[in-house]
């Protein structure tokens, strides 16, 4: 019977090729799955798996569980792309987690398998974005981004007191939380007429569109003076951007969080100013108030975190904290 | 020729070996049933791992509901890889498709049938234009296919820029949304969506394997030079294929207005790659010539699978990833060796099973 041999030497091949995976794989898993003590166990889902800012929210919210004696485990999509992101919140919900820390990564794509989470019985917390009708979400703990796009402004205005042609670095339309920022910075800047405010540029979350972009703008408009960059990427392809048409000097730039690598642009003066979020105490208040929705205790139902502006005058000294962390 | 041009799914006719081999045997040899073997395993071990969740059939259900679209567009792309061609565009033509889909139900108002039903339409034919546009620069210009559909692929997705200034729509007709996106074949609890792609899928399969538009597709795939000496017409035929995997997407870009309310332009960035990769792990080479939609199908649950049990037994996600590569890998390196060993003339095709790869022969 040898094609029954072949059966059993194939079955077995992938048992081990399978096993040997989810072994090494159980090894790397950052989940808090040693902390077993608690009765809950938490779902957390990044807008994008590898990105600062959803590392120290992750940071905050593990620390925050640990304390509490409740169970946090992990998962994020490769790409901020709500059709990758929508198969692991299907599956996370197939896992029947007691509550949900989720950040959209779009207001209406996400709406629907969200909702189905919160029917399903899952406590369901929006951390930094959210959707067009967050009615059934336990909680909602963003930054105040309108306020951030306006602390963006006044940096620009701080370090340009005479005004000048201003542009935006975004990365998508359609996310809530930038589309905010842009919407507060516009606010400020067209309420100010010493600015010239020559509009958006979209970067798709890639920091090579977000230099090629920049270095464009700035064959168009050579006597740009600032550049207001909405998130992470667009602020590191923003800075490369400036530097390959030799602007560092002219052009100030402030941008948004505060990760390492904006850090070490602020060192080096390519960026001005960074606008840093407490993603770590979004983190942590998303974990509180799914615990206590748990408990059945009241939960403030919108909480919005503060801002931290960075420069090199305060980096080293009140601003430390606020930095985003690569890793735990 | 026929060594090559015949597909593994398709039984293989009992006077092409002498004898006809025992049915078992038979089986194994043929690659998609490997696959199939493969992701059986996958799922029991996942089972066990996770024994009141992974098997149950909501679980089941949402795997099925995500692979839906992907399904619809592996069928384009399996017709396109086993003409040794491949397909980059399709998930930009998806956006396209939704968008110009979108722009004019949002023209037309209303968010009843007859609105869906434009939607519809538009979105195939305005698909089916992109494909007849990388086709007929694929067959009559001569540009290679990477090089033609790689050009598509940031065009329609700047296009789908320029229409919408970025800004997703959002305006879906609810019958959409409600039914196809959301809803259930009425008295079950089977996806609609599901149903729909299943459909199609076997449509397609038949068109495959049983048409002479499949025979031709298999046989420009194999040899394109001998395909136009007996008589086919190679380019009519690329032409046609490349046409039908950009209808597919356009087909899908409803699908996906349905179940996500939005253009999404700025998602689907890894879709084109991971239709590739599951036609690639179902068998299909990408030398061409060889392929199977069932093949096709199964490759497209692996990933998936892989997925949902690492998200449920709670891996980190970066593994997700490895593990997937390291399939595609894998079924890449099968197909090679089963093309030396067909190559080398040593046996039938059926004795190149995948366990005979580490128990060789001398």
């Amino acid at each position: 019977m040898k094609s029954k041999r072949h059966l059993v030497s194939l079955a077995a091949l992938s048992a081990v090729a399978v096993l040997s995976l989810s072994a090494c794989a159980g090894g790397g898993s950052t989940g808090g799955s040693t902390n077993a003590s608690g009765n809950y166990n938490i779902s957390f889902i990044q807008g994008v798996a590898g990105d600062e800012f959803y590392i120290s929210m992750q940071c905050g919210a593990e620390a925050e569980a640990k304390k509490l004696g409740v169970t946090l485990n992990t998962q994020g999509p490769a790409k901020f792309d709500p059709t990758l992101q929508k198969p692991i919140v299907d599956s996370v919900v197939a896992s029947n987690p007691s509550a949900i820390l989720v950040a959209p990564t779009d207001v209406t794509a996400m709406q629907a398998p969200l909702k189905a989470a919160a029917s399903a019985g899952i406590k369901v917390v929006l951390v930094d974005t959210t959707v067009d009708d967050p009615s059934f979400a336990t909680a909602s703990i963003a930054s105040d981004n309108t306020g951030g796009g306006k602390s963006a402004f006044d940096a620009i205005k701080q370090l340009n007191p005479n005004g000048g042609k201003v542009l935006i670095m975004a990365t998508d339309p359609g996310i809530s939380t930038t589309d905010a920022r842009i919407a507060g910075f516009e606010e400020s800047i067209k309420a100010d007429s010493s600015f010239n405010y020559i509009g958006v540029q979209y970067s798709h979350n890639d920091p090579a569109e977000a230099a090629r972009l920049m270095t464009a703008a700035l064959a168009k408009d050579p006597d740009i003076v600032g550049v207001f960059a909405t998130n992470t990427f667009a602020a590191e392809g923003t800075a490369t951007g400036v530097r390959q048409a030799g602007k560092q000097d002219t052009v100030k730039i402030a941008g948004f969080d505060a990760g390492p690598a904006q850090v070490q642009d602020l060192r080096d003066g390519t960026i001005s100013a960074l606008v840093a979020q407490q993603p770590a105490l979004i983190g942590a208040d998303g974990v509180d108030a799914a615990v206590a929705a748990l408990k059945g205790e009241t939960v403030t139902k919108n909480t919005q975190t503060g801002f931290q502006v960075l420069t090199l005058e305060n980096i080293d000294t009140t601003g430390k904290d606020y930095v985003y962390k690569s890793s735990c | 020729m026929t060594q090559t041009a015949a597909p593994t799914g398709v039984p293989v006719a009992p006077n092409e070996q002498g004898k006809a081999p025992n049915f078992l045997a038979r089986l194994t040899g043929i690659q998609s049933f490997q696959i199939l073997l493969v992701l059986i395993v996958i799922f029991l071990i996942f089972t066990l791992l996770a024994p009141t969740i992974f098997p149950n059939w909501t679980n089941i259900r949402q795997i099925v509901q995500n692979v839906s679209i992907l399904a619809v567009l592996g069928i384009g792309m399996t017709f396109v890889i086993i003409t040794s061609g491949i397909d980059l565009s399709i998930g930009s033509v998806l956006v396209f498709s939704g968008v110009v889909s979108a722009k004019v139900m949002q023209a037309i108002g209303g968010s009843g049938w007859g609105t869906a039903l434009v939607g519809l339409v538009v979105a195939i034919v305005v698909g089916l234009l992109w494909g007849l546009l990388n086709g007929f620069l694929i067959a009559k210009a001569k540009v290679p296919p990477l090089i033609v559909t790689l050009g598509t692929l940031g065009a329609a997705l700047g296009l789908a820029q320029v229409i919408t200034n970025g800004v997703d729509i959002r305006e879906v007709p609810t019958v959409l949304t409600d039914t196809i996106g959301y809803g259930n074949v009425v008295g079950t609890t089977i996806p609609l969506i599901s149903l729909l792609a299943l459909v199609i899928v076997v449509i397609f399969g038949i068109i495959l394997h049983k048409t002479k538009f499949g025979l031709y597709t298999f046989a420009v795939g194999s040899n394109e030079e001998a395909a136009r000496r007996v008589g086919v017409k190679v380019d009519r035929q690329l032409i046609s294929i490349y046409a039908l995997s950009g209808a597919l997407a356009g087909l899908a870009g409803l699908l996906s207005l349905s179940q996500y309310g939005t253009t999404a332009i700025a998602g689907q960035s890894q879709t084109n790659l991971n239709v590739i990769a599951a036609v690639v792990i179902g068998g299909t080479s990408i030398f061409g010539g060889l392929g199977t939609m069932f093949g096709t199908m199964v490759g497209l649950f692996i990933p998936a699978v892989l997925q949902n049990g690492f998200v449920i037994i709670g891996v980190q996600p970066f593994w997700q990833q490895v593990a997937v590569g390291a399939v595609l890998v894998a079924a890449v390196f099968i197909d090679q060796r089963r093309r030396a060993a067909a190559a080398r003339g040593s046996g039938s095709k059926s004795k190149v099973s995948l366990s005979s790869l580490w128990t060789r022969k001398k």
